[in-house]
């Protein structure tokens, strides 16, 4: 659910060297050490989040993703975290990134579903052809395979959500990107559906997954009404506005996704209407 | 709401009526029942519901404080003294009556405004600060001290120009078009204004397009006017 902004859930390092502004010369070089996890942790946090142009930035990025570590909990660093930041930083540094898909593409086989979700946002916010075939090839298996719940915990075999949503951004609308993608339609977890019907709705403009994110607005739960506004606003699905207007959320999510409604949509409602219910909800 | 068929009901069911009402606030066990009866108490818009009404802001409830907030609002002027009192280090209860001050528009606010836009740490609070200063009610005040708050909303605007939030940035430049249509006194403000509306509506500082369009917008209005 990356929205218009085209971040996921915020990896802000809070707990780590909080809140201490850093040059980006300094970021540079608390990457390069490799004593010190939870400073390349941050370090490829503030690169990202600062969209740094430095040169020696995507190198030492697609150094840090092959960082492999267990969880080390007197460093305050979880398993693999340092690799999922730089991961994540890659995402934000089009077009310098753009050197680092080969990388990413290799992270997305990685055992670790989380850095297999993480380089599949990733791919997608940098609109990699190259991960169309191995999304698809992830997905495949449908809601049944990809999409079921682990044995040993409350997770699907793959990231779906994250895969889905990466196929939609990346844009490539051919008939075998739809075919893996309309079965998640019918995933039992309405957030796959969500995601499965923004990216149709991305590749294709069809009403009916307009209509169906629109209809998850009026779902029970706060968390899939979130997941729905976030989608509407990537697909940019003017038509709902005034069900967004209506839905139970707060305004600095619908505020969100009405910027995607003006950024990434076109037609009507015009933008005049869209910019006067932004304007109501500040 | 009840004796609706009354004429006119006396003083003292008025009061016994408000006190039902925040005594089911008081008593209210359940997020679900607070959010209820929080409601009834903000629709009675008995200046008297206020104080309650602020209680309501620092429960940590969003539900039961949106409907204080629109409570607060309906207000109006009556809500201002108690919003006022409100203790600083209440950090959450404090971000919704920003919300509610910006909400009514009463000059009296203009501090704590001022303040939120310039220093909180939550957008959503910036981003509400930013429209209360746009939106200030000074109609009621000699034109020379009119024209003394508006410059400072406009320079407290100005500076919110380069937050870093674009949802602050965007509700500066909505801000920006309402100081710029208060009847009268905006005249000796408007260059600045405008310098300021141009820039959002510039790329270079990094404004997404939804910006830009918002700055450009208030830009043909005030010079359509």
């Amino acid at each position: 659910m990356a929205g218009p902004s085209g971040n996921s859930a915020p990896a802000s390092p809070a707990d780590h060297q909080a809140g201490a502004p850093i040059s980006e010369a300094e970021a540079i070089e608390r990457l390069r050490q490799v004593q010190d996890p939870s400073q390349q942790y941050y370090a490829a946090w503030w690169l990202g989040r600062m969209r740094s142009h430095h040169p020696e930035a995507v190198p030492l990025l697609c150094l840090a993703l092959r960082q492999r570590r267990p969880r080390d909990p007197g460093a305050g660093v979880e398993e693999n975290a340092v690799a999922r930041n730089a991961v994540r930083a890659l995402g934000k540094l089009a077009p310098l990134a753009l050197a680092a898909v080969p990388d990413l593409l290799e992270v997305l086989e990685d055992e670790d579903d989380g850095l297999r979700e993480a380089a599949a946002r990733s791919l997608g916010e940098l609109r990699a052809r190259a991960a169309v075939e191995p999304l698809c090839r992830r997905l495949a298996g449908g809601p049944r395979q990809a999409g079921a719940v682990r044995a040993d915990s409350p997770r699907l075999m793959e990231p779906c959500e994250a895969l889905l949503e990466a196929l939609g951004d990346i844009g490539q609308a051919s008939e075998q990107v739809m075919a893996v993608l309309e079965p998640f339609v019918d995933h039992d977890w309405p957030l796959i559906r969500s995601a499965a019907a923004r990216a149709l709705l991305q590749l294709s403009g069809q009403e009916r997954w307009g209509a169906l994110l629109v209809d998850l607005l009026d779902h029970p739960q706060l968390q899939v009404r979130r997941a729905a506004l976030m989608d509407l606003g990537a697909a940019g699905w003017r038509p709902a506005l005034e069900p967004i207007r209506r839905t139970l959320a707060e305004n600095s999510l619908k505020l969100m996704a009405l910027r995607g409604l003006v950024e990434q949509g076109s037609g009507e409602p015009a933008e005049p209407a869209l910019l006067a219910c932004m304007d109501e909800l500040l | 709401m009840e004796d609706q068929d009354q004429s006119g009901p006396s003083k003292d069911m008025q009061a016994s009526g408000l006190n039902r009402l925040v005594e089911a606030v008081r008593r209210a066990d359940s997020s679900q029942s607070l959010l209820s009866a929080t409601r009834d108490l903000a629709a009675s818009a008995e200046p008297e519901a206020a104080t309650v009404l602020v209680e309501v802001l620092g429960f940590n409830n969003p539900g039961a404080a949106v409907a204080a907030v629109d409570g607060l609002i309906r207000l109006q002027g009556g809500a201002v003294e108690a919003l006022l009192q409100l203790d600083p280090q209440n950090y959450g209860a404090r971000a919704w009556a920003v919300r509610a001050l910006a909400g009514i528009g009463d000059v009296r606010g203009l501090e704590l405004l001022v303040e939120a836009l310039g220093s909180d740490v939550a957008a959503s609070v910036r981003r509400a600060a930013a429209k209360g200063l746009g939106s200030l009610r000074l109609e009621h005040l000699q034109p020379t001290e009119q024209q003394r708050i508006r410059q400072r909303c406009l320079q407290t605007l100005l500076a919110a120009g380069h937050d870093g939030e674009w949802v602050v940035r965007y509700a500066v430049a909505a801000a920006l078009e309402s100081l710029a249509s208060c009847p009268g006194s905006s005249g000796p403000l408007l260059p600045d204004l405008l310098a300021g509306l141009q820039q959002l509506s510039d790329d270079e500082d990094g404004n997404p397009p939804v910006v830009q369009l918002r700055a450009r917008l208030a830009l043909e209005r005030i010079q359509q006017s």
